[in-house]
């Protein structure tokens, strides 16, 4: 009994001396918190190996590079630029401070290149008594082709607005699913979509996650299967529509596609994103997003700069101003060669 | 004369009236029922406590920074004698339950988190002196908790849970206050602190995601909790006011939960100040 005593108070003075203090503390000096930055990015990140190799710079060199930059009269403001300067040399869209005065981002995966897409144009196809099933907007083209609109995976959408719309979509020869502009959002429903493309389990990609404080302290990478689902499936040919906005979700939602054998994609390379974000905290207060587990395509390629598409496409300006979207057009024209060549090939 | 009950009484109260002439009948009726006492050395004890106070909390997978702020907790706890050891073994359950709210320390950020814990000790005790208890024994919990950062993305929330076996030691003296004209007013100190030795406890990996949690299953990241990566106490310090019909508790509960896993620092520390009562009885059973 004593002994128990004893060692219950020897404990109690181990645990006040032992007891944790948070990482870091208050502080709005910009050296701690640009220390702090960098040490998040530096441990948690999950694309530093591959961002040094694929951008040149070396993340070390980035600490003194910037360090240079400060000086203790700053605003809050010229500290928000320096950190947003130092974390945009990633060059990657998941990766943000943010604050009450601004989002620090860089958006260069879309900003650098043409968009591709007229949205008052795509409304014109979509005409005024198109179906909205939750986040998906859908009609009929004349020439009996389902034009479906996704335009973010932050709407959410049931099993029951799929099943419906796949149900009046069911006579069309062929779906054209333009998802041009689509940043992303929730990889579920990215991959509840995906389960109507397939009857039967595909290999899509991995995703593994970082195991330690190295920058190449990784899981072993784990397959994602896409399943069937067991409601209404496509079984005809679909031309997915692709821009160089399509990003995070949307980019993921490419992947899966790509392996469904009935789906062309067509457009521009996807913008890339390929890191679930997490996000933490500097000591001034500033929240910060950053990639933290990677995921690769089916040959466990990188797809953080993007995805290629099938059959490059622009939007062709001309056309624009006849009232025509060249590349719905040329969707069209793709899928209704294919069941003209499908209506030839069986037998009268 | 008859009344008519109708005129006199409002339909709920007559329903009401109707159950009470019930009971009253059941109880005049029935048999007169024998007990006897299960134990003779000590009677039962129940308490419920209800406490406020300051919490600390750490979780490296939500934020790097400690955040600070409140706790609301309530602790019920019970304990008889059993006949183990020549009655000298008592059985103790507690439940214990909170809520939390803390702030980081620029105010940008908050965490709301909770938590439910169950406990069941046994305890060898000795008394040494004529009103002082000692007990030391073991015990075994459940833990589950979560916290949730209002503002990040994708690790918006880290859950808890643990089951552990840990060593539990306490002591308790009775003693009376005097008070005026001779009267004496009996109180009663009582200190207890477990400490878990071994067990389970959930952690996710340093970069993993819920969403590949919910992919593979949570069965990989069931750890191994031990000193070594889990140094946790829990101390609670009471005293009981007895009055003639109740016996009022008042204490001061110190808590601390940690780990250092994973590459994961989580710690938990609050103090509270508890406040209920407390609820003597005999167990009795029927007699044959």
């Amino acid at each position: 009994m004593k002994r128990l005593l004893l060692l219950l108070l020897g404990t109690c003075s181990l645990l006040l001396s032992s007891c944790q203090h948070g990482e870091l503390s208050y502080d709005t000096t910009p050296q701690s918190n640009l220390d702090a930055l960098w040490t998040i990015i530096d441990q948690r990140y999950c694309f530093l190996s591959y961002k040094e190799q694929q951008l040149g710079f070396r993340w070390a060199d980035l600490h003194a590079k910037y360090s240079a930059k400060l000086n203790s009269q700053m605003s809050r403001a010229q500290l928000f630029e320096i950190l947003c300067q130092m974390v945009s040399e990633l060059k990657d869209g998941h990766v943000n401070i943010s604050t009450s005065l601004d989002l620090g981002r860089n958006w260069s995966w879309k900003e650098d290149y043409p968009e591709n897409l007229d949205r008052e144009l795509r409304q014109q196809y979509l005409g005024t008594d198109y179906h909205i099933g939750s986040g998906l907007k859908y009609t009929i083209l004349p020439d009996n082709i389902a034009y479906v609109v996704y335009e973010s995976f932050a709407d959410a959408i049931g099993e029951g607005n799929l099943s419906d719309m796949l149900s009046y979509l069911r006579l069309c020869n062929g779906m054209i699913l333009d998802i041009r502009g689509n940043s992303g959002g929730e990889l579920t429903n990215a991959e509840r979509l995906s389960r109507r493309f397939t009857n039967e389990q595909r290999l899509v990609g991995y995703i593994c996650h970082k195991t330690g404080t190295g920058h190449d302290d990784f899981s072993e990478p784990q397959a994602e299967y896409i399943t069937p689902s067991s409601n209404i499936r496509w079984q005809k040919p679909v031309i997915l529509l692709v821009n160089r906005s399509c990003y995070s979700a949307a980019n993921i939602f490419v992947r899966n596609m790509k392996e469904m054998p009935l789906v062309t994609v067509m457009g521009d390379q996807t913008g890339g994103g390929s890191g679930l974000p997490f996000s933490s905290e500097l000591p001034i207060g500033w929240s910060v997003r950053f990639s933290a587990s990677p995921s690769f395509d089916a040959r466990m390629q990188h797809i953080e700069f993007g995805i290629e598409p099938d059959v490059y496409a622009g939007l062709d300006e001309t056309l624009v101003l006849e009232g025509k979207d060249s590349m719905i057009e040329e969707a069209r024209r793709l899928i209704s060669g294919n069941s003209e060549a499908k209506a030839l090939e069986s037998p009268i | 004369m008859i009344y008519d009950l109708k005129l006199w009484f409002t339909p709920s109260q007559r329903g009401r009236g109707l159950i009470l002439m019930l009971f009253v009948s059941v109880s005049l009726f029935a048999e007169k029922t024998e007990y006897e006492a299960v134990s003779d050395r000590s009677p039962a004890a129940r308490s419920l406590l209800f406490g406020i106070g300051r919490t600390h909390q750490l979780d490296t997978y939500l934020s790097p920074m400690e955040y600070r702020g409140i706790q609301v907790s309530f602790l019920t706890q019970s304990e008889r004698m059993t006949h183990l050891a020549k009655r000298h073994i008592s059985f103790q359950s507690t439940f214990f339950g909170a809520y939390t709210h803390t702030d980081n320390p620029a105010g940008t950020a908050d965490y709301q988190g909770g938590r439910l814990a169950y406990d069941a000790a046994w305890h060898y005790h000795y008394s040494p002196l004529l009103g002082l208890d000692l007990k030391g024994g073991a015990l075994v919990g459940a833990d589950l908790g979560f916290l949730y950062n209002s503002r990040n993305g994708n690790n918006p929330a880290q859950g808890r849970f643990s089951a552990d076996l840990s060593l539990s030691a306490g002591a308790g003296y009775s003693f009376l206050v005097p008070l005026w004209h001779g009267r004496r007013i009996p109180m009663q100190a009582h200190y207890q602190a477990d400490l878990p030795m071994i067990g389970l406890m959930f952690c996710p990996e340093f970069g993993e995601s819920y969403y590949e949690i919910s992919q593979r299953g949570v069965g990989h990241d069931i750890i191994c909790a031990h000193p070594g990566n889990s140094l946790c106490l829990r101390q609670l310090l009471t005293m009981d006011v007895c009055f003639k019909r109740v016996t009022l508790r008042m204490g001061y509960l110190f808590d601390i939960r940690q780990s250092n896993a994973r590459f994961i620092k989580y710690h938990d520390v609050s103090h509270s100040f508890m406040l209920g009562f407390v609820r003597h009885f005999q167990l009795m059973r029927v007699k044959n």
